[in-house]
């Protein structure tokens, strides 16, 4: 399998004056191939989220390259990196992110439409894919949160992208409901091939992937492969 | 939780937004400071006014005035030889301008200087005396001159002064300056010369203007043994019938300023509704660590309390500042139309202070009262949830939307209610506007919703789509920016299309009333210069004139109100003139020289008088009723005109001085060829001969000035309505910046995202203005035929101008381009800040 993401010696710091105070990320190195799935964990605060904002192309690493389908992203333009994330991930938040004033069908639209195709039939096979075909008309507010959460994964997955970055998906969720959207990322990816990484507190979600690494003062360990 | 606490709270959160409180702060004073300018500006020129009659009538208790304008020289020794009277001092008080001091419309008064003493002192200040007995009896007319006068041309003792009379060049001689500390009024352009000398100046041999007197004994007595056709004046009666004059000018100035008031209290509605809904979450999390709904409450109205007086106190002081800069401008309008005032000083009263205050206060408290209520009876769960407000404004459109509706017929019947009263007009035009305000929501929510799908499906422009669903999403705030700038925009619209369909109907009566091909006519209807015989002699001789018609306008009293008379030769009129009648026909004219008269629209709506009815003008010989053959347009006076032919008045009143003529020119001869002829024979008459053009531009030139004043007080609610569109894009930026940070997840640019909050201000402004354009033309027509007809009696033809919207249509979106430049660039930066947590 060929590789798709590599992160060398990343390291990531924010400080209040001239010097760095926190390292959220110290010379992380990864690799990860097409199809490849890891979960990371942490503490609140240990960099997670500036993990998965780094490799989705949202924020650039103070020191060190990140490479995507071997094309490094961190010396990408603005607009470069605007048309990575179109193409290439698809996010998932813990929150879900819709957009209030869009219909169901239009959320899932939209990165369609900004990728410049109007396959409506692509979304609906998405929506029918996570059981929400019929709600094209509705607007998020009248879904319960695991409906809009896999409104959320259809938006994700709707332009196939090759990455999927997921930030606690199930953390507003029961942990019923939960365990159901976490099946529907797990079949979605299986079938469309696609790399996850997945942040999570949740030991239910340890099983989605065969890696789990933690971040501890900046340092990225290998804590569990059950590859 | 207690109320210091809480207020500490808000003060941090100000803090934090100090952009925001600026622009609170700003919003309050812009709403204050029109309100007070505009009462400064009223009530200085009004001051200015009665001190002015105050200083020139000096001790007299009453004036003998004539009902049909002048008083025969020889009446005066009838009336001082009355047992009543204590003292007697014949005037001539006449308008004019001199070379030197250019247009600036100065005050002669001729004065016979012993007869005058007990009544005035023109004294000049020690040392700025040339000689008393040359300003009695000089080689030259010697004058005494107010000191404003020479202060500000720069005159000195021994100095000439060129009057420009009709006809004539005279010169006049500077012999004194007049005591400022004795008459007590720096501000009055005034000269002082002997009468005989003021007679022989003005044309006025052996007439008088007014004669004022000390009456010792019982003025209904006296009055009683007056000769026919004068009547007497108490100082209080003249300032009350000249204040009545001034009154619709500033009615409608006091009307201007409280439309942009209205615009006002929609920004700091804005605003405050902002300020508190951005805690709407803080609020809810304190109502859940155990603050109480009461303090909650308390907090925000102390906070509006606070800025309410910070805000009025900024706002006195700019209203102060703008009344101070335009002044003379409203000056200049009112010595035009009405009477010369010369307004010195803005005297800024504990009065205007505190009614400036009041007004902060009481539309911040409604602005802040409403939504802090409405957010403290939310209970906290419901109220940490952003959607919940935008849920509430959903379904308040509608009952917005019927309100509106029945605000609407209710500006209806009020527009028919002003041929009761002038105040159903303008409640009318408040209420419609009001009206279309309440509209907003709804139409703005289906409009942005069709535009967002139309600019999907037709120009595939998804950035498009999205800043139109967003407007729609923050309905809340968008909806109040949008109709306050609407209201803004509909006030600049109704009034632009009022003032052009005016100057249009203006334009259109100049071209039926204005044949003549050159007009001797001095600069205003006001100056009773009559023109000389030699002149009218030889113009009659000349060969190069066709025909030439004759007027005289004087100031009459019909039921102890003013009015004008206008003399006419309608046999020459006739055939030439193309009178709008609005009651009447071109028959009309045989009725004129049997003794007939036509009367303006403005008399025809100010005394009820209509065709088939008698107009009652006093002669000297007495009152004479004149049948009323038409009812005209006539735009040259609000107090109304009666129309009569010169065959008429020379047997009624002795009297056959022209005051202007037009010449009709034999075909071939040109306009400037006899112009200057004339101009090169009479010195004098640069200013007074005009061919039909000038005429017509210098008219419509004073029309111009009048409505200057009307731009700054639409600019500055413009603005405001601006203010706001800026305020409710910072309103969704900081409220929808969790959307806006995951467009830039989705993968689209800092520049779509910025053109997406540019078209966002865009498709407000478009929407404001569609709001406005349907407002406008609404209440065009109320103020047009509730407002303008009941304060003034004249009709206006409306004219629906493209351009007038065109106009207002590119400066809105310029506006509102401008207006979203600084939301974009926070935006941008908020794009730039990549992490989304769980907020």
């Amino acid at each position: 399998m060929s590789e798709l993401i590599r992160l060398e010696d990343v390291s990531k710091c924010y400080s209040s004056g001239p010097s760095c105070d926190i390292f959220p990320l110290l010379s992380v190195d990864l690799e990860l191939e097409q199809g490849a799935r890891m979960i990371l964990l942490g503490k609140s605060g240990s960099g997670k989220s500036t993990f998965l904002n780094i490799v989705g192309g949202v924020d650039s690493p103070t020191s060190g390259k990140v490479f995507f389908d071997g094309k490094e992203i961190t010396s990408m333009s603005p607009v470069d990196l605007a048309e990575y994330r179109r193409k290439q991930v698809g996010f998932i938040f813990q929150s879900f992110n819709l957009f209030p004033t869009l219909t169901v069908g239009e959320n899932v639209m939209l990165p369609l439409e900004l990728i410049g195709t109007n396959d409506t039939n692509r979304a609906k096979e998405l929506l029918d894919a996570v059981g929400l075909v019929d709600s094209w008309k509705k607007f998020p507010e009248l879904l319960s949160g695991g409906e809009q959460q896999r409104v959320a994964i259809a938006r994700a997955l709707v332009k196939n992208p090759k990455l999927i970055l997921a930030d606690e998906p199930t953390g507003n969720l029961d942990q019923e409901t939960g365990s159901k959207i976490l099946n529907l990322i797990d079949e979605v990816c299986s079938r469309r091939n696609a790399t996850l990484i997945m942040v999570t507190h949740s030991q239910d979600a340890l099983w989605i992937a065969p890696k789990h690494y933690r971040l501890k003062l900046g340092r990225l360990e290998l804590e569990n492969d059950n590859t | 939780m207690t109320l210091t606490t809480l207020l500490k709270f808000n003060f941090k959160y100000y803090k934090r937004h100090s952009l925001l409180a600026l622009l609170c702060l700003l919003g309050i004073s812009l709403g204050v400071g029109i309100v007070v300018a505009v009462e400064l500006i009223n009530g200085s020129a009004l001051k200015s006014f009665s001190s002015s009659i105050d200083f020139l009538s000096g001790k007299a208790s009453h004036s003998v005035v004539s009902n049909y304008g002048k008083i025969e020289e020889d009446q005066f020794s009838k009336i001082w030889a009355n047992p009543s009277v204590f003292a007697a001092s014949p005037i001539i008080d006449v308008m004019g301008s001199t070379m030197e001091t250019g247009q600036e419309s100065i005050r002669f008064l001729g004065i016979d200087p012993f007869l005058d003493s007990p009544f005035r002192i023109w004294t000049p200040q020690e040392s700025q005396e040339l000689s008393f007995m040359e300003f009695l009896a000089g080689p030259v007319p010697s004058v005494y001159v107010s000191e404003s006068l020479i202060r500000k041309y720069d005159l000195k003792l021994g100095d000439y002064l060129t009057v420009l009379t009709a006809g004539f060049e005279k010169k006049i001689k500077i012999v004194g300056v007049i005591n400022s500390s004795v008459s007590g009024n720096l501000s009055e352009r005034l000269i002082v010369m002997d009468i005989a000398a003021a007679q022989e100046v003005f044309g006025r041999i052996g007439r008088l203007d007014r004669i004022d007197i000390i009456l010792k004994g019982d003025p209904v007595v006296f009055k009683e043994t007056l000769p026919q056709g004068l009547t007497l004046a108490d100082a209080n009666s003249r300032k009350n019938t000249l204040s009545a004059m001034l009154y619709s000018f500033q009615l409608n100035l006091a009307a201007m300023s409280l439309l942009a008031l209205f615009v006002g209290v929609f920004l700091i509605y804005n605003f405050s509704m902002f300020s508190v809904l951005s805690r709407r979450e803080d609020m809810s999390l304190l109502l859940t660590l155990g603050s109480d709904r009461r303090s909650l409450v308390g907090a925000f109205l102390a906070e509006s309390f606070l800025l309410g007086a910070a805000g009025s106190l900024i706002g006195v002081m700019f209203g102060y500042l703008v009344a101070f800069f335009s002044i003379n401008m409203v000056s200049n309008t009112i010595s035009q139309l009405y009477y010369q005032v010369n307004v010195g000083d803005v005297e800024l009263s504990f009065q205007i202070i505190l009614s400036g205050i009041a007004v902060g206060f009481i539309a911040t408290l409604v602005g802040t009262t409403l939504p802090s209520l409405e957010v403290s009876v939310t209970p906290p769960v419901l109220g940490m949830k952003r959607q919940s407000i935008e849920d509430r404004v959903s379904s308040l459109k509608i009952l917005l939307l019927c309100l509106g509706a029945i605000l609407f017929g209710c500006s209806l019947i009020c527009a028919w209610a002003s041929r009761f009263s002038i105040f159903w007009g303008f409640t009318a035009a408040f209420g419609m506007t009001f009206a279309f305000a309440l509209f907003t929501p709804s139409s703005l929510s289906g409009f942005v919703h069709h535009l967002g799908s139309f600019l999907k499906k037709v120009f595939n422009s998804l950035i498009g789509f999205l800043a139109a669903r967003n407007i729609k999403a923050s309905l809340s705030r968008t909806s109040i920016a949008v109709a306050a700038l609407a209201v803004a925009l509909a006030m600049t619209i109704g009034v632009d299309t009022m003032i052009h369909s005016f100057r249009s109907s203006v334009a259109n009566w100049l071209d039926g009333s204005l044949q003549g091909d050159i007009y001797i006519s001095p600069n205003t209807t006001k100056w009773d210069h009559p023109l000389p015989e030699d002149l009218l002699k030889k113009l009659a001789n000349d060969p190069r004139v066709e025909s030439i018609e004759k007027y005289s306008t004087f100031d009459i009293l019909i039921d102890d109100k003013l009015a004008k008379l206008r003399v006419l030769e309608s046999d020459i009129l006739a055939g030439k003139a193309k009178f709008h009648f609005i009651q009447g026909s071109d028959d009309s004219w045989k009725e004129l020289p049997k003794g007939a008269a036509f009367v303006s629209e403005s008399l025809s709506f100010r005394f009820g008088v209509n065709v088939g009815d008698r107009v009652k003008v006093p002669t000297p010989q007495g009152l004479i009723e004149f049948p009323v053959v038409a009812v005209t347009r006539d735009y040259s006076s609000d107090q109304g005109t009666v129309q009569i032919d010169r065959n008429i008045y020379r047997k009624l009143w002795y009297d056959d001085r022209v005051q202007s003529i037009a010449l009709f020119l034999k075909p071939g001869v040109t306009v400037d060829e006899l112009k200057l002829s004339i101009m090169d024979e009479f010195k004098g008459l640069e200013t007074t001969v005009v061919s039909n053009s000038e005429m017509r531009e210098a008219v419509l030139a004073i029309f111009d000035k009048t409505f200057a004043p009307t731009a700054t007080l639409k600019g500055v609610s413009l603005l405001v309505g601006l203010l706001g569109v800026a305020t409710a894009m910072m309103a969704i930026l900081m409220e929808r910046s969790r959307d806006i940070r995951v467009l830039g997840y989705l993968g689209l640019t800092s520049w779509q995202l910025g053109r997406m909050n540019i078209y966002q201000g865009l498709i407000m402004g478009l929407s404001a203005f569609l709001v406005a354009a349907v407002c406008g033309t609404v209440l065009t027509y109320i103020i047009v035929h509730a407002i303008n007809y009941r304060s003034f009696g004249w009709s206006i033809d409306i004219k629906l101008n493209p351009w007038v919207f065109l106009e207002t249509f590119s400066l809105t979106m310029v506006a509102c381009f401008a207006s979203s430049i600084y939301p974009t660039f926070k935006l941008v930066r908020l794009r730039a800040l990549p992490t989304l947590k769980e907020e």
